[in-house]
């Protein structure tokens, strides 16, 4: 439970990454004609869309770990007991992801730049465009669906430590924790509407950072040293009770 | 920039510093600094601005389904990984009706058109890839529903719904890949539409353009399109009349200058009184002219629907078969889910638009231009052409006639000159233009003439200065009585037989002067054939004028096969023997005089604007003045064959190969399908690649076209040269 918690205390230092980049569509759905529980619904629905995205991500990128190490002939529960040499360089793998993206935030690399072909970005930007000024019910949903595909060195990084959970289940809650780490932010930014000075935002981003910088060390260091990390066992039982609620 | 600024500097978009190196875009022609590709997107999203729009609809169709689909898959997947085994098994019924619930929302939403164009296919008596979704995504929700009710296990909601969101995305990618192709073209398109700010006394009130009549007041403001072709009555301005003639500068327009339709009033409000509205103006006509292209399809497209017409049953009997193939091995589940592979494999969408797309994207760049085709059939025979044929007059000559020299027998060259251009300042004769402009040339007065006649085929007489003055031929000044110099008539029958046009011009009973006249190269002629032969090409020239004339226009302009003297029958004749000596051949013309000769040709071009005559024998219309547009229209015309061959190369390897994965059942339907929206995808960024091919280099030959001055001949001693 430990570790989940963790990436939520990413996710929530991570807003104020996310309140640079994403907050201000949260401003421009603005309130609802229909009243105050309409306009809540509105950005509840844009997050809802956002979070279903990254769950997708998340339980896509644990199945992928899973497979991989599947194909070691070691399928073990993740994040529980010692590891099989396959999960232990994705582990690694994801580690050092998570850490390229850490320098990233904090601004000590170079950031990635057109990680996507010019078409799928301007199809990206023509999609969000068109949503954010419709005035269907729906239409929130469908931004956050896609706003949750927008590039972002955040996302990349979580779904890196999915990858590393090795399976299907704790990828899902690993985006899952960072989805709900990041919905106060944004909720909030749909509340009021305008951005937080940039001191205090760049100082946030640089906690972010040195959050993440720590899950990727953790990380690697799960692939490298041989022992249970008492800290960040799961309980095995904990887990399937939590899908259905999560699913809906 | 040194590094520490850059440092310091901060991202566009969200504020924060872009640190090591920034990512610089310009966006709308401003230089801007991001600090992520996300940031830069996300810019854009926020500059720009959205339109509530059909396709915002099927966007937003998307995004839920997406939602509902992707909570499905995560579901399903939890179930496949044991996540509802031991303890939990309890909670499967009801995890089982929840996919449903999920699911059934997204059959509606995306299924519904599919299924209706599968509808409208089958009652045509015909299956296209509507039906094989239809059928993919219809089998999976069935099957999963009975299973559900049955109480059993295996529920494919996932693959029923993924399916569809996959496919609809690519059919999203694809409207979006043409909107783009369009966007470019929007104000050629959008002539029909057009409102115009009438004046009526001092009132002014907005109308329909297509309802005005001539003679109706227009103010056009500073920015606007001018939604009339009419005459400036009020103010001064420059006009950018690029897409409706392709010329690209800026032209002054001050009172009683002539306005197009289409093209962009600059500088200054103007107030126009309207001489041709609605669907008479050139630029309706190219609206219309691009519109009907881009409605066609083109012989390819039309083989390619055929095949794919003609596959979708084959895979219907392929897929059934390898289900049962597969029964006798697996479980009928299992066995259905390979059958559900090869449905969706062999889907031929990204064959369903490869032609289109790059067609499309061909058409739309030529028309920008100003060169309009009639369908994009007409790119795929250009592509194919091996020889080319040139008219003359009007086409590879300016087909103006020119002033090339007067002679004269005892009389000063202007005073020759005077009295010609007041006698022909009365005649409408394609010479007479000649005169006057040579003598406005050369500042002079024409003088003035009375009881002027033309006589057909002969020439014009009339009183100048007290004195009868005749202007013709020399058969009519004999036939007149009137005396010609031995040496004026020698030197009048070198000239035509040099291929000139002579006229003799007398006063007082004789003849004192030999004007003659010729017609121009096109200064843009020459570099024309020139690139044009660097691009394989054989150069001809037929022709119905004399051999001479012919002769000495071959050689300035660089061609050596030419034949002259021919009728248009004999034209046909030539062409059709070039045609087997060398291959598809084109033949360029003025459209006017060789409508027969175009439609003879494998491609008819027609330089010299959109005349509705032209556009009715040409297969490409070229703008007046545009002859140098030609080895760029080639060129693109052979880009987009190459796209379309390498789409559906592309697409017919790719489905084939997929197809033999999914039969021997490795392939999974979604993975199919993803494989389906990626095929789709790359076949739309080989068309979108069309976007940045070659722009016509040599557009500054057409604006040196008015000051051009081809060699003049000129041997006798009193001769002068104009």
């Amino acid at each position: 439970m430990t570790y989940y918690l963790l990436v939520f205390l990413a996710g929530l230092a991570g807003s104020f990454h996310c309140v640079g980049m994403c907050g201000g569509f949260a401003c421009a759905l603005g309130t609802d004609a229909h009243g105050r529980v309409a306009s809540v619904a509105r950005h509840l629905l844009y997050n809802a869309g956002r979070a279903a995205t990254y769950m997708f991500l998340g339980i896509l990128a644990g199945s992928f770990g899973g497979v991989i190490c599947a194909a070691d002939g070691n399928i073990l529960p993740a994040l529980d007991g010692p590891l099989g040499s396959g999960q232990r360089v994705l582990t690694i793998l994801a580690g050092g992801l998570m850490i390229v993206m850490a320098l990233q935030i904090l601004g000590l690399l170079q950031r990635f730049h057109g990680a996507m072909i010019g078409f799928g970005g301007q199809a990206l930007v023509g999609a969000m465009r068109n949503l954010l000024a419709a005035r269907g019910a729906a239409a929130p949903v469908a931004l956050g669906v896609v706003n949750g595909f927008l590039p972002c060195p955040l996302v990349y990084a979580f779904v890196a430590q999915a990858a590393g959970t090795a399976h299907p289940l704790t990828g899902l809650l690993t985006m899952a924790a960072f989805a709900l780490g990041t919905f106060p932010a944004m909720l909030l930014m749909g509340g009021i509407g305008r951005m937080l000075q940039p001191m205090w935002r760049r100082r946030g981003v640089r906690f972010a950072g040195g959050l993440i910088l720590l899950l990727g060390l953790i990380t690697i260091a799960r692939g490298i040293v041989p022992i249970d990390v008492h800290g960040l066992h799961l309980a095995q039982q904990d887990a399937p009770a939590l899908a259905p609620e999560l699913a809906q | 920039m040194t590094a520490p600024a850059t440092e310091r500097a901060l991202c566009r978009h969200c504020l924060l510093p872009v640190g090591g190196r920034g990512m610089r875009r310009t966006i709308d022609g401003a230089a801007e600094l991001f600090c992520c590709y996300g940031c830069c997107l996300a810019y854009q999203v926020r500059q720009g601005h959205g339109e509530e729009s059909e396709a915002t609809w099927l966007l937003i169709r998307l995004g839920v389904s997406a939602f509902l689909a992707m909570n499905v898959m995560t579901v399903s997947l939890l179930v496949y990984s044991g996540g509802f085994e031991g303890a939990d098994a309890g909670l499967l019924p009801w995890v089982h009706l929840l996919l449903w619930v999920l699911a059934t929302p997204v059959l509606f939403l995306l299924g519904g058109p599919f299924l209706g164009d599968a509808w409208r296919q089958v009652r045509q008596g015909r299956l296209g890839s509507a039906s094989l979704i239809t059928l993919a995504a219809g089998a999976a929700y069935l099957y999963s529903c009975v299973s559900l009710l049955a109480g059993g296990d295996h529920l494919y909601f996932d693959t029923a719904t993924m399916l569809l969101v996959l496919f609809t995305l690519g059919r999203y990618l694809e409207a979006i890949a043409r909107a783009r192709a369009m966007r470019n073209l929007a104000p050629l398109l959008e002539a029909e539409g057009q409102w115009a700010t009438i004046v009526e006394g001092a009132v002014e009130s907005r109308r329909a353009a297509c309802e005005l009549s001539p003679g109706a007041l227009v103010r056009v403001r500073p920015g606007e399109r001018f939604p009339v072709d009419g005459l400036v009555v009020e103010g001064e301005s420059q006009a950018d009349e690029a897409l409706v003639t392709g010329e690209s500068r800026p032209l002054a327009k001050s009172v009683g200058a002539p306005v197009i339709a289409g093209s962009i009033n600059l500088d200054g409000p103007l107030l126009v009184r309207v001489t041709c509205a609605g669907a008479a103006t050139r630029w309706a006509r190219i609206s219309r002219a691009v519109r009907d292209a881009l409605g066609r399809k083109s012989p390819i497209q039309n083989a390619v629907d055929r095949v794919a017409g003609a596959a979708v049953p084959v895979v219907v009997l392929l897929a059934a078969a390898t289900v049962l193939f597969w029964w006798r091995v697996v479980p009928l589940d299992q066995a259905m889910m390979v059958g559900l592979a090869v449905l969706v494999v062999a889907c031929p969408c990204g064959l369903g638009f490869a032609a289109g797309l790059a067609g499309s994207l061909g058409i739309a760049k030529l028309a920008r231009r100003g060169c309009l085709v009639r369908d994009g059939g007409v790119l795929e025979s250009l592509a194919a052409i091996r020889a080319i044929a040139f008219d003359k007059t009007g086409t590879i000559t300016l087909g103006r006639m020119r002033l090339a020299g007067i002679e004269t027998d005892g009389v000063a060259t202007d005073e020759a000159l005077v009295r010609a251009a007041g006698l022909e300042l009365h005649a409408e004769h394609r010479l007479a233009e000649g005169i006057v402009a040579a003598a406005s040339s050369r500042g002079l007065t024409p003088m003035p003439a009375d009881q002027v006649r033309a006589v057909p085929g002969r020439g014009i007489h009339g009183i100048c200065g007290g004195a009868p003055v005749a202007a013709g031929t020399g058969v009519w000044m004999r036939a007149r009585g009137w005396q010609i110099p031995p040496r004026l008539a020698a030197r009048a029958e070198a000239l035509e037989a040099s291929g000139c046009s002579v006229v003799h011009l007398g006063w007082d009973g004789q003849v004192r002067a030999l004007l003659w006249f010729d017609d121009a190269l096109r200064p843009d002629s020459g570099p024309t054939i020139e690139a044009l032969r660097r691009r394989g090409i054989m150069i001809t020239l037929l022709t119905g004028d004399l051999p001479a004339a012919a002769r000495r226009m071959a050689a300035a302009a660089g061609i050596d096969d030419w034949h002259a003297a021919l009728s248009p029958e004999a034209k046909q004749d030539q062409l059709a023997q070039l045609r087997r000596a060398h291959g598809a051949i084109a033949m360029v013309g003025d459209g006017l005089n060789d409508g027969p000769v175009l439609t003879a040709a494998d491609v008819g071009i027609a330089v010299g604007g959109a005349t509705d005559l032209a556009r009715e024998a040409a297969d490409l219309v070229l703008p007046e003045d545009g002859l140098s547009l030609l080895p760029w229209v080639l060129t693109i015309a052979r880009d987009a064959r190459r796209t379309i061959l390498t789409s559906l190369a592309w697409a017919f390897g790719y489905n084939l190969f997929a197809l033999g994965l999914a039969m021997s059942g490795l392939l999974q339907p979604l993975v199919a399908a993803g494989m389906m929206a990626a095929s789709s995808l790359i076949v739309v960024l080989n068309s979108l690649r069309m976007e940045h091919g070659p722009e016509p280099e040599a557009m500054v030959g057409t604006a040196a076209s008015q000051n051009a001055r081809p060699p003049v001949s000129s041997g006798a001693s009193a001769s002068a040269p104009i």
